[in-house]
């Protein structure tokens, strides 16, 4: 089935809109509330203690979810070019347990090198991901193969980080925020750090979009457009690491993400990279934010972790869409 | 007349195994060039050396003089493009944008558009191989032979004087092979492509090559043009058969006695 163009366009600019539309929502959910013109006044024009009070408590997770979720799913889109493998997720195979594993020692053990964090946690991902390309590598990737070695790694990962976890008494609470993926506390600060560095890893998947569409090609036919495939994968699976442990080392292990949204996104705007990139980042910007918010309000004034929420919704989805891969397998 | 290749004590094994066994051979310009053999005879792994799939153990491999190790990728898809026997597409991918990969040859890292020259050479490519009217379709919902067609103006796009195929008429009616075998013979005939290809079908590498190479347990046993060389003996050297020999059009015709 081929895609519209007025369908993309439509896609493109009603996701935009909602994402908006969530993005005032969420400014006005908790004890606060605003109305967007007071927002626009308070923000640019004239100081106003409400609007302050929401800039610097609530601004920094809404904008840490959008970016944090944008990166989740496009690291998704990149693995599953690579892979070849629509269920690919870098929190199913482990990457983003790996990363969140070095960046929980690095924030109880180095805290002073808090900002450094991404590039340690970029480590933990690149040794999962190593782990799982060799451990599942039999003459080739088989999806199946991938997911389930993942699933061990991920395992694995999880356990190390709970075990350091219960075993320091939890006393270190940057890393807690990090094992439970909770985003309640996060500062201008933490903002800064993800979104310097998701920059880098954004830009650089726009970079490889026409790398990705030829790697949907067979091998050879690839390798007779004269492109060199094993290194085009390393590269594109170091930016989708890059991405997910960026993201993992501020806001924590988010599984599923990286698999609904370009799944979506691929219904609607179609498997040309050039298109369902960028449009990933919108869609991922705009599902982790809903996340985030109905964490915030569906048991208020308690909050559910929006990795919980992701856990809940994703897990069917993936169940639904492994049975759907095992009819196509065979 | 000038060679394209020049290959000289090829050797290549898996494993153990040797499958080429200090191979020499000369491929000519402006021919249509097809390699035949029974199964195992080595002619996919040779297929896969020239065209830098896989390489050689010893021996050497030149594209118009130059070693082909030394060539980069890129630049080798400049001067050759190949069509492989099994190909596939994404679902939702139309006919022009897959022929637009051929370009990827000529674009840097990160190029999102396709340039006027660009633009050109897809148009070409479409319009040889009869495809321009299915530019909007997608690749999915084509016929094989459609589907084979357009593979092919994916290669052309690539805008070489050189083109492998391996094994274009499988999967397909008969129909359709024949409408790929012209095709081979008008890129050779009205475009001047040297065409490198391996057959199934030894009466279709017959009557539609210039040129027959024929391999035996990882050497050439035989190459010339085909009214020339194709003999029984040859035949049941290669196949283990004992095949007639006839003539159809004043080319070589082999069926069973």
């Amino acid at each position: 089935m081929m895609i519209k163009k007025k369908k993309v366009v439509l896609s493109y600019i009603i996701t935009a809109v909602l994402l908006f539309a969530l993005f005032l929502v969420a400014v006005n959910t908790g004890s606060l509330k605003i109305t967007p013109k007071e927002l626009f006044d308070g923000l640019f024009i004239k100081y106003n203690k409400t609007v302050a009070t929401i800039y610097d408590l609530r601004f920094p997770r809404i904008f840490i979810a959008m970016i944090g979720g944008a990166a989740m799913a496009v690291s998704g889109v990149l693995l599953q070019a690579v892979m070849k493998n629509p269920l690919a997720d870098p929190g199913i195979i482990g990457i983003s347990s790996g990363a969140s594993f070095t960046a929980v020692l690095i924030t109880a053990f180095f805290p002073t090198l808090y900002f450094f964090t991404p590039l340690f946690a970029f480590i933990g991902g690149v040794v999962a991901c190593l782990l799982v390309y060799s451990l599942s590598w039999r003459g080739g990737l088989s999806p199946l193969r991938i997911i389930l070695v993942g699933v061990a790694v991920n395992a694995m990962f999880t356990g190390l980080m709970s075990a350091f976890n219960s075993g320091t008494g939890s006393t270190y609470s940057g890393a807690a925020s990090i094992v439970n993926a909770n985003i309640t506390m996060k500062t201008w600060d933490d903002f800064q750090t993800l979104a310097i560095y998701s920059a880098v890893g954004l830009v650089l998947s726009l970079l490889v979009c026409s790398k990705c569409n030829l790697l949907a090609l067979e091998d050879k036919t690839a390798r007779s457009l004269g492109v060199n495939v094993n290194g085009t994968r390393l590269m594109i699976s170091g930016i989708a690491v890059l991405l997910a442990s960026i993201s993992t080392a501020v806001i924590g292990p988010i599984s599923f993400l990286g698999l609904i949204v370009p799944h979506i996104a691929r219904l609607l705007v179609g498997s040309d990279h050039k298109r369902l990139i960028p449009y990933s980042m919108i869609l991922g910007a705009f599902v982790f934010l809903l996340a985030d918010t109905i964490g915030r309000t569906i048991a208020s004034p308690y909050e559910i972790s929006a990795s919980v929420i992701m856990s809940v919704i994703g897990g069917p989805f993936f169940i639904i869409l492994l049975r759907r891969s095992d009819k196509r397998h065979g | 007349m000038d060679n394209v290749f020049d290959i000289k004590g090829l050797t290549f094994s898996y494993g153990t195994n040797e499958v080429i066994k200090g191979l020499d051979l000369s491929i000519k310009q402006g021919k249509v060039t097809t390699l035949i053999g029974a199964n195992g005879c080595g002619k996919s792994t040779l297929f896969n050396l020239i065209t830098k799939n896989l390489r050689p153990q010893s021996g050497e491999i030149r594209l118009e003089g130059k070693d082909i190790s030394q060539v980069k990728l890129k630049d080798f898809a400049r001067q050759v493009a190949i069509v492989h026997q099994y190909n596939t597409a994404p679902a939702d991918i139309s006919v022009e944008k897959l022929v637009a990969f051929g370009r990827t040859p000529y674009h840097g890292f990160g190029s999102l558009s396709n340039s006027e020259e660009d633009e050109e050479k897809i148009k070409r490519a479409l319009e040889i191989t009869n495809t321009e009217k299915l530019k909007d379709k997608a690749v999915a919902q084509l016929s094989g032979g459609q589907k084979q067609r357009v593979w092919i103006a994916m290669a052309l796009a690539q805008d070489t004087k050189i083109l492998f195929l391996d094994e274009p008429t499988t999967y397909l009616d008969i129909r359709y092979q024949l409408q790929i075998l012209k095709l081979v013979r008008k890129l050779n005939e009205e475009y001047g492509m040297t065409v490198i290809m391996v057959l199934h079908d030894i009466n279709q590498s017959l009557y539609y090559s210039d040129e027959i190479v024929a391999m035996k347990d990882g050497r050439i046993t035989a190459q010339g043009k085909p009214e020339e060389i194709i003999t029984s003996e040859l035949i049941k050297n290669v196949y283990d058969v004992e095949l007639g020999i006839s003539a159809v059009n004043g080319k070589p015709f082999v069926l069973p006695v």
